[in-house]
């Protein structure tokens, strides 16, 4: 046997020996580096023998040439080409009245096509501007206990939802405690941050990924998707990264147990910008 | 099994014997760097095979299941039906996670090797006429690829993806007049939505997948009908093609380096772990890891999302989102650009005659050094999508590294496509190097009593395309 | 005796019990103990390594200097956290704190723990932290929600800008990831009883542990990193292997 014929011969063997072997592997329950170890020996065994074989055993016919067969078309052909073609398309030109209704009742059935898009869902409607705070929607966290004012230290942070809607997409929200005199909020914000705890939106105005990132000795928060930053302590104003608006702010107030409650939803709508978002709620 | 007998039945019945006789013997240019299209196509084969086992298992749908399966971490936690489907396949059903792994891995081999071969068409000008729809065809290709990759990899509903596809409905949302409209309509109200699961499963098993074997089919018809390009050499002509024989030589070294193909995406699939989501746990809208990446077809993207300034416009009342621009209208161009190159180098070359040859990429400096400046802008904005990964390893700070990036994004491109031009055309103009191809050379004695050495231009010089007129 | 020599003598005397008394006192006085601290071997100890080490940047009362910020209401649980994982002492003032072989054994750690615990009393104690007691399902879904956005999904760490990297917690101890969460190092926000209990930390750290042995089944994990390594070897390994082959298969004309 030559050497390529050995290699080929070879490989297949190998390739025969290693689909026992998954059956083998299989059989007693699977494996997945063995099953990726015994296919790649498998599929590559055959590969490789194929294409040792295709090269070094079969005739060596590497340079034969043929025509590309595109031979000039004969200006007659062509002209019956076109003149087949466009004969149609003149037939039904000629009546243009009607060729032009026709293109009318074409375009207008493109148009109702379209309208079968508008049944695969709901219209934004006022959706994009309103979430579920309502003025005195208690603050509960992640597992539903209420947040009140002694969860938080200085430089903690937690992630709140209005009690009810745990989980929600859009009135997510993240509570942070700074030092109270750290603030540099304008008067009627400052009011819905008592006590160093200030609460804003939790989704990103950028891309509107949750900002997962409270870099506490710095007051700033960090969206882990494209590193929008935002400084806590005046309002949520983006100081690095893509995201254009600052975080909209949930002004909150300390109920009569403790408990932190919304003093309404949140000052901008969330979430990064749409077309009418300063429009207000139609 | 295939005899004689059953040839001639199958030709008697179609008359298909000068069909038959005719393409198994096309032949076909055998260099490496045509090959590279194949590996594309065997990817999306072993794509079809693994996916089809795993629609077995899958389940697309977000109403939630306690899970109760053997991963510990995640015993008792409410997920969506979807993920759980996924968590079964891996931790429970043999294969499984061999299947699964070679399917993300033949995903981002099969976008790989479409971005190999579309670099050499490109740089060789293998898209010039006659062969511009095979080039748009192709270009629908990359566009559909990325798009059964990102609808491939949001189906197990993980905490990873789920933010992907949050990222994707701010990208819709930002387009105006019609992006929050189109968006709420087809995720079925805000985000997240009640409508998402199902459909993505239909995009990602039916509506591409059939795009991708329409516009491959096409392709590769086309490519077939024309017949291959082929880089110059002796005994090539404009109007021949020098090659193998499609039958038995070509198409079972193609068989091979299919079954090859196969061979090594298997071994990543076992031997490589590919997105474990087990780890990021069942998507929930108020969580999101860092590090977050799409798939690296993506990464573009998320490079140009990273480091594009943070501008906002309000024209007349209505708001373009900052997405807009880096994640709409830069793509857009980008692709439009990409699709239209063979008709705008045509355009400005004024070379509209037909070429069957492949170019070394010498032979066209300035369309190379484009070529290299859009590849080196590339490389910017996938090293910009990976920022913080690479920053971590490279004890660098982020911050600081993205204003290196953006920097480079407009240096890198002009200083490769720079370099490149003055090489390509140095390359191409410098006189050929007798003792690179020894030329045939007479030795004649001479009368005197000496010798004398005759030279005469290189036998089988092709001639350069001819041009044809319009 | 003359009246001269009586007052020389008392002068002597007098001068002579001075000088026992102001030597003795001397003595006496250089032999005193440390002010409100029972002279012990640990104390002295402590106080030993935490002046030869630690005051030159954080002051030898515990103040601050410029070089370094005040210890004063830390807590133990800071101290034990950066001398355990050899974050303290740093090599220079200014450098960023990072996980190193810590510099003293667990006995020196303790008397400097127990000596600064006089002089900068007050902050979170050490925690107790028992990873047997903790759920593996309660971990790894705590982890998820309040430390992936930092630490990532497995706990392998990346940059959080500001020029720091949140760690990879997989060397980590159940102490010290309890100490962390508890005093916040760096960057990283605090989290007290009402916001992490002890079991939950129990439960954090005992995922974390088991991430160490845990979670690759599908193989190399590639740092569990993600699609940044998923892309690169599928270039690197996927691509570059066909890529041979091609080149090997293929003619080169």
């Amino acid at each position: 046997m030559s050497r390529p014929d050995r290699v080929v011969a070879g490989s297949f063997v190998v390739a025969i020996l290693a689909a026992f072997g998954l059956f083998f592997v299989y059989l007693r329950g699977g494996q997945t580096q063995l099953e990726g170890a015994l296919l790649f020996l498998t599929l590559g065994g055959i590969g490789v023998g194929l294409l040792v074989w295709a090269k070094r055993l079969m005739p060596q016919i590497v340079d034969e040439t043929q025509s590309r067969h595109h031979a000039p078309v004969a200006e007659q052909e062509q002209q019956e080409a076109a003149e087949t073609v466009m004969g149609g398309v003149d037939e039904l030109k000629r009546r243009t009245f009607l060729s032009r209704l026709l293109v009318g009742a074409a375009g207008a059935l493109g148009l109702a096509a379209l309208f079968p898009i508008r049944s695969l869902g709901q219209v934004p409607g006022d959706t994009p501007f309103f979430t579920k705070w309502k003025r005195g929607s208690r603050l509960v966290d992640v597992g539903g206990n209420v947040v009140t004012t002694d969860t938080l230290n200085v430089d903690s942070f937690t992630t709140v939802f209005p009690e009810g809607s745990v989980g929600s997409a859009d009135s997510q929200a993240v509570l942070i405690k700074v030092e109270p005199d750290l603030l540099q909020l304008p008067a009627d914000r400052a009011e819905g941050a008592p006590e160093g705890l200030v609460c804003y939106s939790k989704v990103c105005t950028h891309a509107g990924c949750p900002l997962g990132l409270y870099l506490a000795a710095d007051h700033e928060l960090r969206c882990p998707c494209h590193q929008s930053t935002f400084n806590v302590l005046n309002g949520a104003k983006p100081v690095y990264g893509p995201a254009p608006r600052p975080l909209p702010q949930l002004l909150i107030e300390v109920d009569d147990d403790g408990s932190l409650v919304a003093k309404g939803d949140f000052t901008e709508p969330v979430g990064p910008a749409f077309w009418n978002i300063t429009d207000g709620p139609p | 099994m295939i005899s004689k007998r059953l040839v001639e039945g199958v030709d008697d019945r179609l008359d298909a014997s000068s069909f038959i006789a005719r393409n198994l013997k096309k032949v076909f240019p055998d260099h490496w760097s045509f090959m590279l299209g194949e590996l594309a196509l065997y990817s999306f084969i072993l794509l079809i095979l693994t996916g089809t086992f795993l629609a077995m298992f899958y389940v697309a749908s977000p109403d939630q299941i306690t899970y109760r399966g053997p991963y510990e971490p995640l015993q008792g936690r409410s997920v969506s039906l979807a993920y759980n489907s996924v968590l079964h396949l891996t931790f429970e059903v043999r294969a499984g996670l061999v299947m699964r792994q070679t399917h993300h891995w033949s995903a981002l081999v099969f976008m790989a090797a479409i971005v190999a071969h579309m670099l050499r068409v490109f740089f060789t000008g293998a898209f010039r006429k006659p062969r511009e729809m095979s080039w748009l065809l192709g270009v629908g290709l990359v566009v559909s690829g990325i798009g059964a990759g990102f609808t491939g990899y949001s189906l197990p509903d993980d905490l990873l993806s789920g933010v992907g596809l949050r990222i994707a409905y701010s990208i819709a949302q930002s387009i105006p007049f019609v992006g929050n409209w189109l968006a709420s309509v087809f995720f079925g109200g805000e985000f997240p939505g009640t409508a998402l699961l199902p459909r993505l499963l239909a995009l990602h098993i039916f509506i591409i997948p059939l795009a991708i074997l329409g516009l491959m089919s096409a392709h590769l018809a086309i490519v077939w009908h024309q017949t291959h390009t082929q880089f110059k050499g002796p005994g090539r002509t404009n109007e021949t093609v020098t090659g193998t024989p499609v039958w038995p030589k070509f198409a079972l070294k193609s068989v091979g380096l299919g079954f090859v193909t196969f061979g090594v995406l298997t071994l990543l699939g076992g031997l490589f772990q590919i997105n474990p989501v087990w780890f990021y746990g069942p998507y929930v809208p108020y969580s999101g890891p860092s590090p977050s990446q799409p798939d690296w077809y993506a990464g573009w993207l998320e490079g140009l999302l990273r480091l594009w300034p943070n501008w906002e416009f309000t024209i007349f009342g209505v708001t373009i989102g900052e997405l807009f621009l880096p994640a709409i209208v830069v793509p857009g161009i980008m692709f439009t650009l990409l699709a239209a190159w063979p008709f705008l180098e045509a355009r400005f070359s004024g070379d509209r005659g037909w070429h069957n040859f492949a170019q070394k990429p010498r032979e066209a400096p300035l369309r190379s050094g484009l070529g290299a400046a859009a590849v080196a802008l590339m490389v910017v904005l996938f090293l910009a999508g990976s920022n913080d990964v690479l920053a971590k390893y490279l004890q660098i700070e982020v911050d600081t590294f993205n204003t290196v990036l953006r920097w480079s994004a407009f240096v890198l491109p002009v200083v490769a496509g720079v370099a490149t031009f003055l090489v390509c055309r140095d390359l191409r103009d410098r006189p050929r190097s007798p003792i690179a191809r020894p030329e045939a050379m007479t030795v004649r004695r001479t009368t005197a009593g000496g010798f004398e050495e005759l030279h005469e231009p290189r036998a089988g010089a092709a001639a350069d395309d001819e041009v044809r007129a319009p | 005796m003359t009246r001269k020599s009586a007052e020389a003598r008392l002068l002597s005397r007098v001068l002579r019990i001075g000088l026992v008394l102001v030597v003795g006192g001397q003595i006496l006085w250089s032999l005193r103990p440390a002010p409100g601290q029972a002279f012990s071997q640990a104390g002295e100890q402590g106080r030993a390594l935490y002046e030869a080490s630690c005051s030159t940047c954080h002051g030898l009362q515990a103040e601050g200097t410029v070089n370094g910020p005040s210890l004063q209401g830390s807590g133990s649980a800071a101290v034990s956290f950066m001398l355990t994982s050899g974050r303290m002492p740093l090599a220079a003032p200014g450098d960023q704190p990072t996980r190193q072989p810590p510099k003293f054994d667990d006995e020196q750690i303790d008397a400097i723990v127990a000596y600064l615990a006089e002089i900068a009393p007050g902050g979170p104690p050490i925690p107790t932290v028992d990873t047997s007691q903790g759920s593996l399902a309660e971990g790894s879904a705590l982890f998820l929600d309040n430390c992936s956005g930092c630490h990532s999904a497995a706990g392998v760490g990346d940059s959080v800008g500001g020029g720091q990297i949140a760690p990879n917690l997989m060397p980590a101890t159940a102490t010290q990831i309890g100490e962390a969460a508890r005093i916040g190092p760096g960057l990283m926000p605090v989290f007290d009883e009402d916001n992490l209990s002890e079991q939950d930390l129990n439960s954090i750290a005992a995922y974390l542990h088991w991430l160490r042995d845990n979670g690759d089944e599908g193989g190399l994990q590639l740092g569990r990193v993600g699609a940044v390594a998923e892309g690169l070897v599928a270039f690197v390994v996927g691509l570059g292997l066909l890529f041979l082959v091609v080149r090997l298969t293929g003619s080169k004309v």
